[in-house]
């Protein structure tokens, strides 16, 4: 660690693993209720419970990327933070805020917390993925522009990376898109439309340009190649991501009433949305063996290669599987979305996350490079498990997702929606049950920041040419 | 800093002329990336064209094949032109490859306004993207296009004020190349998109 | 000495096409609204309606349900519910039959106590949602 203030990352990354816990606590409930229907209900009823793992995800993947920032910003602008204060309060705002509004969600009924929070003032509730109160929205916008203050004073007082400003521009964008939030007409369809501005442009947009930054990040501090090179893939990724994804949005506007010329115009761009991602699974690759040292964090350049491997399964893959309108058609609102959307959000944002906490944790923790073998073993069976067992949830709901098209949506006698589900139900327990292995790779990561913490940290073994 | 390794780099003592693909690699992973749409929308055309022949036949009727066949000449000749400039510049001869550069822009500026003129037509006429299959089409691949004549001009512009301005020389425009290349593909397109659109029975 | 490949021009890509495709989709975006009024069945949109979004909303039916394809999918698609459950006597009678302690073993909606008031009007955002042109999805009244 260069910098004093880059240590406030700390905090939300604690945050951001303590949330991530949370999560999965609630996606196994939600995974149970599933298969036994009546399983806490009506105190915990599945929309309550899914609530909780949605937003805690957002929330926990907000702190990553607030964290990562604090972190690399200053060490690429090469001074201390403009203002480790107000990260640190920021920090606190963002916290209780959330865990006001989990405790909402789960304390009382959501129409209560819609009346108690005002929300007929400025309706903004209830749909999906912006469930938060609008005093929560009003409170994350406020956070993200004293974040963005922040940042940005420091980036642009300081050495200009590329990685800084492509950054910035994605945080930007996040903080932006999110005005989006705000907008909830009477009208469904355009309700529908615009929510994705949020949704979609988030995370086929934006939020790639902030992974890709991450990553080259990473990349630049593990492998000791040229930044310059990894700099320029950098802008060609992102230019890739922004040219599919853009119009890619498309794929979204096929079925809630928009034109139909969308199905022409989402399903030729999405069909290449594809192609970044596995761009960044080329790069990363070829990064790591041009590298021109062996980085001591065995741990950080595996969750990096990870990220950039099951991104590309994950939104590339299996988005592609359904994005094309005959095949939407008959997919659209089925498990098949629930298995596209588990990979490509532990792919891509999860794991990136994971990979900046890997390789920055061990520096604030005040090591020098990297932990402890033992540390770095018991981490990296802690990514393989949480990565296979995600790959088997998402190969489980697949199967469930094509078992119920084919019976809801494509046999001559289409059967209703609960029958279907009663029939695919094996899938929900098997679906269950590698959660639980997920879980267990979850307590190993978090075991392996308390394990041969007294041991001797894997020594530098520097390659034979010096790094810039 | 240290210069990394940079394995594309050449020999200084090779002419500048002998690279391939000429211009900046980046423009070739885009213009790879467009060409894909584009061909991705002509199979899709070609193929819903076969559904509807009749529809398709009779909008495309109501086309302006003239003007059309003018742009064709338009965008060819835009081409030869960008052709000279970067035949001159590869000469070092920099005042001509400017000249060369603003007679190609004129020409693209020649293929907006006709092509204006065709939409305002069209748009008159109450046409829009969801009026008919054979529209949404033709309105798609024209204006998708169009968007990249625009860009192209603007390419063409920046091009010349530098080269004016003397940022380019024998040695050194691989700039020229890649805006040329750019060109050159906005101009491919058209040549596949006019018999496709507006020809073809 | 000039490079095979530039930061410089993998910048300009990313800031000229990245630019270019937001024009692009903000084109796309509005010529979207002005056909919306022939899809959408804005002309149906009453106050009654309006309530019933903002119950449909506050009450979170968007965590079980999906709403043509879009929520989660726990519980049927209601965008064609107005169709496959019978008009709106159909959908409150559903509404107001659920048992408060839910079914043993398997999924059940909760019960809401909504007013004969609100339950209409759930129901006819409902019948206005059925009525949104959405290009013949869902594929069969199945949902």
């Amino acid at each position: 660690m260069q910098y004093q203030s880059q240590a406030v990352a700390k905090l939300y990354f604690t945050a951001a693993i303590g949330l991530f816990a949370g999560q999965i606590l609630f996606g196994l409930i939600l995974g149970l209720q599933y298969v036994v229907g009546d399983f806490l209900f009506p105190a915990i009823p599945f929309n309550v419970a899914r609530m909780v793992h949605t937003n805690l995800l957002i929330v926990w993947i907000l702190f990553g990327f607030m964290g990562a920032a604090y972190y690399l910003v200053p060490e690429e602008a090469e001074r201390e933070l403009h203002s480790p204060g107000l990260a640190v309060l920021m920090f606190w705002v963002f916290l209780v805020a959330g865990a006001l509004t989990i405790l909402g969600y789960l304390l009382v009924p959501y129409s209560g917390l819609a009346q108690m929070t005002g929300n007929d003032l400025l309706p903004t509730m209830g749909r999906e993925f912006l469930e938060q109160p609008t005093i929560t929205k009003i409170g994350i916008v406020i956070v993200a522009l004293a974040f963005l203050y922040n940042i940005g004073m420091t980036i642009l007082s300081g050495r200009k990376t590329v990685v800084n400003l492509v950054l910035l521009i994605g945080l930007t964008g996040l903080a932006v898109l999110f005005l989006f939030a705000f907008y909830n007409p009477d009208n469904l369809v355009k309700d529908k439309f615009y929510w994705w501005w949020v949704v979609h442009l988030w995370v086929e947009g934006v939020w790639e340009l902030i992974l890709g930054s991450i990553l080259a990040f990473v990349l630049i501090k593990t492998t000791g190649v040229d930044r310059e090179v990894i700099e320029k893939w950098l802008y060609v990724i992102i230019a890739m991501t922004l040219i599919t994804g853009i119009i890619g949005t498309g794929h979204h506007y096929y079925w809630i009433g928009t034109p139909e010329y969308w199905q022409w115009w989402g399903s030729v761009f999405s069909a290449l949305e594809p192609i970044p991602f596995f761009m960044m699974t080329v790069f990363a690759f070829n990064m790591v063996n041009r590298r021109r040292r062996n980085h001591p964090n065995k741990a950080a350049v595996l969750w990096a290669l990870g990220t950039a491997v099951m991104a590309f399964l994950g939104a590339g893959v299996w988005g592609f599987l359904h994005t094309l309108a005959p095949v939407n058609y008959y997919t659209h609102g089925s498990q098949i979305t629930a298995a596209h959307g588990h990979m490509a959000f532990y792919g891509a944002y999860a794991m990136i996350v994971l990979t900046i906490i890997s390789y920055a944790m061990p520096m604030m923790r005040g090591r020098k490079a990297a932990n402890s073998n033992r540390s770095q073993v018991l981490e990296m069976w802690s990514f393989w498990l949480m990565t296979v067992s995600m790959v088997f949830i998402t190969l489980f709901l697949t199967g469930a997702g094509i078992l119920q098209v084919y019976l809801q949506r494509y046999s001559d006698n289409p059967l209703p929606f609960m029958v279907v589900q009663e029939k695919i139900a094996l899938f929900y327990w098997l679906r269950e049950v590698t959660g639980l292995v997920f879980l267990i790779g979850l307590v190993l990561y978090i075991a392996s920041f308390f394990v041969g913490s007294k041991d001797p940290e894997v020594a530098v073994e520097q390659a034979a040419s010096p790094t810039a | 800093m240290l210069v990394g390794e940079r394995s594309m780099t050449r020999g200084s003592n090779l002419p500048d002329t002998t690279r391939y693909p000429p211009g900046d690699l980046a423009v070739w992973i885009f213009i790879l990336a467009e060409l894909a749409v584009f061909a991705i929308f002509f199979v899709a055309y070609a193929f819903t064209r076969m559904q509807h022949v009749v529809l398709f036949d009779q909008y495309q009727a109501t086309l302006d094949r003239n003007a059309a066949l003018l742009n064709t000449l338009a965008l060819i000749t835009a081409s030869y032109f960008v052709v000279r400039a970067v035949a001159a510049i590869r000469e070092g001869r920099v005042e001509g490859c400017r000249r060369w550069l603003w007679a190609a822009t004129g020409m693209g500026l020649l293929f907006l306004l006709i092509k204006s003129t065709e939409y305002a037509h069209h748009l008159g006429e109450g046409v829009r993207l969801s009026s008919n299959t054979f529209y949404m089409f033709y309105l798609s691949l024209t204006f998708f296009h169009f968007m990249h004549v625009i860009l192209g001009v603007i390419v063409l512009l920046v091009l010349a004020a530098r080269v004016g301005r003397g940022c380019y020389d024998a040695r050194d425009h691989a700039d020229v190349e890649s805006g040329a290349s750019y060109w050159h593909m906005v101009d491919l397109v058209w040549l596949i998109l006019f018999p496709l659109v507006y020809v073809m029975h | 000495m000039s490079e095979a490949f530039t930061k410089a021009m993998a910048r300009n890509i990313f800031y000229g096409g990245s630019l270019f495709f937001l024009l692009l989709f903000l084109a796309l975006t509005f010529d979207t609204e002005g056909a919306l009024p022939d899809r959408d069945n804005r002309q149906a949109i009453t106050e009654k309606v309006a309530m019933g979004k903002r119950l449909w909303e506050v009450n979170n039916c968007i965590g079980c349900h999906t709403l043509l394809g879009e929520g989660a999918y726990f519980a049927p698609e209601l965008g064609n519910a107005y169709k496959r459950l019978g008009g709106k006597a159909g959908i409150i009678g559903f509404i107001k039959s659920r048992p408060k302690d839910g079914i043993p073993g398997r999924r059940s909606m909760p019960q809401f106590n909504f007013t004969d008031e609100e339950l209409d009007a759930i129901a006819e955002f409902l019948k206005y949602t059925s009525e949104i042109n959405t290009a013949n999805w869902p594929p069969n009244i199945q949902g």
